[in-house]
């Protein structure tokens, strides 16, 4: 595509003098042919001779040819035909007839003519401008890169317009993103009409009426509304780069410019999407085949131990310790498979509302191989109110409390887990009578939970860690204490008014 | 229990587990098949007609949850989830699947038998067997819609009684909320597990000796609810 095509261009001087000449030239051919045949035949048929000749004059050069072909029959006409001949007087009346008839000719179609013309004149900058704008599109099409995508279309508005071309983005400092040819650079006052225009989404700089001191004229790259960035152009000369009758054209471009920004702009957020869900995938997985791969060889080494208990040959004693370590061991690894979910963010919270007798029914029975034959004192009224939690997350958070609580308080320390309402909320303790917390009372229990994760005993800070992090992401909160007048820690779980159900409804309700 | 001793299929990928698996299950009495993967698994259940399926999830060639739906086609045939995945959602979609229960590994032996003689139970009572089911000092007699609890009648209301009879007629075997709320207050209370709660609560105050510490309705957090019926 060239200049030429896009740009309706004037009929040049060396055009227009041919095209006088030539309809000069036809009324001489046709006077040659009517002096041929004025002997001959009369001069009667003379008139007609003309009318090719002005009618080719207006179809092919327009209504000045025509008129001077027009004119310049009538006049051969009369000077050659009528009577008296070789002067430029009309004796006749249907000889003046003959002449206005061939002028009326001449205006007429070249009127028609012209119209046809420029129908197709305008059908052709059409076919022209779209055939730009799909070549402009293609060329971004197939690109799927932004910088790429900026390069190419100043490229093509390069050589488009036939001047210098500079996309700029970004506020409330503009930044050059690509420029052709390349190493343009703006002066400031470039730069403020284009912060105008990224800014007010108007054309600004040279021929508009704002910030004209600038070299380059910018026009907005509008996408959904937004000005995503500036388009500009410029001419080494001066002068403007695209005058009104082009405006629409460049800012068709530009609109398809916007369309390419616009999709890969959604492409890299799929990709962004699509790559995030995949990291989420396959840490579950990992986690998933982890747990898989520890659990299988305990499963093995627990139910091999439960054989042993019922071969005569073996020590019961040795079976117990069997069982009570692979325990252990159970627990552990569901506490690092817990706090890898929990470091890898991916908890996920299912609450649903909960009776606490459950859920210490269901911890006491997990661990009835450590509980043994220790004293455990349940006391939970039969009013205590329900309280949303996630049952599995709360299962965890009991499970290590009262491991914790076994482990602190010798080999047959009795334990309390008791629940009560105090002030609108619920709180569920969990009590030993070991020796009680390390120093001053009421510590954090983060701190508690550094210096025990340090201590010989192991694997406590990480279940202490993982009841904090559970409870905390339940919207409870945990704390620890030492008991008030006997001795013995107290660790107790509050469930705040909002995670506390109403007065239990009749059970018949529904 | 039938005349011949019931067949089990072990469908687990560790040969290890299976080793274990299989001397349990001898020891207990059951004739015992095994299968390595899913391929494996569909073909045993064809050609062996098991009475029991106990199916691990993670299979190499298939997910084992895909194959709860196949292994399950024949209602003659129980089946078990034994798996090493912990989370609730996994153990809701298998038992919603149509799992009969699910046990986590590491399992206890003694509490995987009492599953496998749950399921057991449930395919081959008899109709006279499953209209009487006790547990601890209860006598739950669905035929007469009477509970007792050491001999006298005790009172429950209506829902209470429809919640305790669909526990009982699946003694051993873990309902899910969803299941206990649909078939109890309808299709559109499920969400409604406060309902729940609150009525075995006082199912548990009635039937239960001791209720801060249920042994009779006894609850897997975030899962349902299994009631544990005296073994024969």
């Amino acid at each position: 595509m060239t200049k030429a095509q896009i740009m309706p261009s004037h009929v040049p001087a060396a055009a227009r003098v041919q095209a006088y000449t030539g309809a000069i030239g036809m009324v001489a051919l046709s006077t040659l042919v009517g002096l041929w045949i004025a002997p001959r035949w009369g001069t009667a048929p003379v008139d007609m001779i003309y009318l090719p000749a002005v009618l080719a004059a207006a179809a092919l050069w327009g209504i000045g040819p025509a008129i001077v072909a027009g004119l310049a029959a009538a006049l051969a006409y009369n000077f050659f035909f009528t009577e008296p001949v070789h002067t430029f007087q009309i004796d006749r009346v249907t000889d003046v007839v003959t002449v206005v008839v061939l002028l009326i000719v001449a205006l007429v179609t070249s009127k028609l003519a012209a119209g046809i013309r420029s129908h197709a004149r305008i059908a052709e900058a059409h076919a022209a401008r779209n055939a730009t704008i799909g070549g402009f599109a293609g060329k971004l099409l197939s690109l799927s890169r932004e910088t790429e995508i900026a390069e190419a279309a100043c490229t093509e508005l390069h050589r488009l317009f036939d001047c210098n071309a500079i996309l700029v983005s970004g506020l409330p400092e503009p930044r050059v993103v690509a420029a052709v040819p390349a190493g343009n650079r703006l002066t400031p006052s470039d730069i403020a009409a284009a912060a105008l225009t990224l800014e007010s989404g108007e054309r600004a700089g040279r021929g508009t009426n704002r910030s004209q001191p600038a070299e380059w004229v910018f026009s907005p790259v509008r996408s959904s509304g937004a000005v995503i960035a500036a388009a500009g152009l410029a001419r080494d000369d001066g002068h403007i780069p695209v005058d009104d009758e082009q405006l629409p054209l460049l800012e068709n471009l530009l609109d398809q410019l916007a369309l390419a920004l616009e999709r890969v702009r959604a492409e890299a957020d799929v990709r962004e999407v699509s790559s995030l869900r995949e990291r989420d995938r396959l840490r579950s997985a990992l986690l998933s085949s982890v747990g898989h791969d520890l659990r299988t060889p305990l499963t093995a080494i627990m139910g091999a131990a439960a054989e042993l208990r019922c071969e005569e040959s073996s020590s019961p004693a040795l079976v117990a310790t069997l069982e009570t370590e692979a325990g252990k061991l159970e627990r552990y690894i569901t506490n690092l498979l817990d706090m890898a979910r929990i470091e890898a963010g991916a908890v996920k919270l299912r609450t649903e509302p909960v009776d606490l007798v459950d859920a210490v029914a269901a911890a006491l029975k997990d661990l009835r191989t450590t509980l043994a034959e220790r004293s455990v004192a349940v006391e939970l009224p039969s009013d205590l109110p329900l309280v949303r939690a996630d049952p599995q997350l709360l299962h965890h958070c009991l499970i290590n409390l009262i491991d914790n609580a076994c482990r602190h308080s010798g080999a047959n320390g009795a334990l309390t887990i008791a629940a009560a309402m105090v002030k609108n909320e619920v709180r569920l303790r969990i009590e030993d009578e070991g020796p009680g917390l390390p120093q001053e009372r009421e510590r954090a229990l983060d701190t508690f939970m550094r210096i025990e994760g340090s201590d010989r005993k192991g694997g406590a800070g990480l279940g202490l860690a993982i009841v904090k992090a559970f409870t905390e992401a339940m919207g409870a909160t945990v704390t620890a204490a030492n008991r008030d007048g006997v001795r013995g820690s107290v660790f107790t779980i509050r469930f705040p008014q909002s995670l506390v159900f109403d007065a239990m409804e009749s059970a018949d309700a529904g | 229990m039938p005349a011949r001793a019931p067949k089990i299929l072990i469908v687990d990928d560790e040969s290890q587990i299976r080793t274990l698996l299989k001397a349990t299950l001898s020891r207990a009495g059951y004739v015992v098949v095994e299968a390595a993967n899913a391929r494996e698994a569909l073909s045993a259940k064809a050609i062996d007609k098991p009475d029991l399926v106990l199916l691990d999830l993670g299979l190499p060639d298939r997910d084992g949850l895909e194959l709860v739906d196949s292994l399950r086609a024949d209602p003659r045939s129980a089946l078990i989830v034994v798996s090493a995945r912990d989370q609730t959602e996994q153990k809701v979609a298998a038992l919603d699947l149509g799992a009969d229960d699910y046990v986590t590994k590491p399992f206890d032996t003694e509490e995987l038998l009492a599953r496998v003689r749950a399921s057991l139970r449930q395919r081959l009572a008899s109709e006279v067997e499953r209209q009487v089911v006790e547990a601890g000092p209860i006598i739950v007699d669905l035929l007469g819609r009477t509970v007792r609890r050491d001999g006298n009648e005790v009172h429950v209301t209506p829902k209470e009684w429809d919640l305790l009879a669909e526990l009982a007629k699946h003694p051993g075997r873990v309902l899910t909320h969803e299941m206990l709320l649909r078939s109890v207050w309808g299709p559109a209370q499920v969400a409604q597990t406060e309902y729940l709660r609150v009525a075995i609560r006082s199912l548990r105050q009635k039937l239960e000796p001791k209720p801060s510490q249920p042994r009779l309705i006894v609850n897997e957090p975030g899962v349902g609810y299994r009631l544990l019926p005296n073994e024969p």
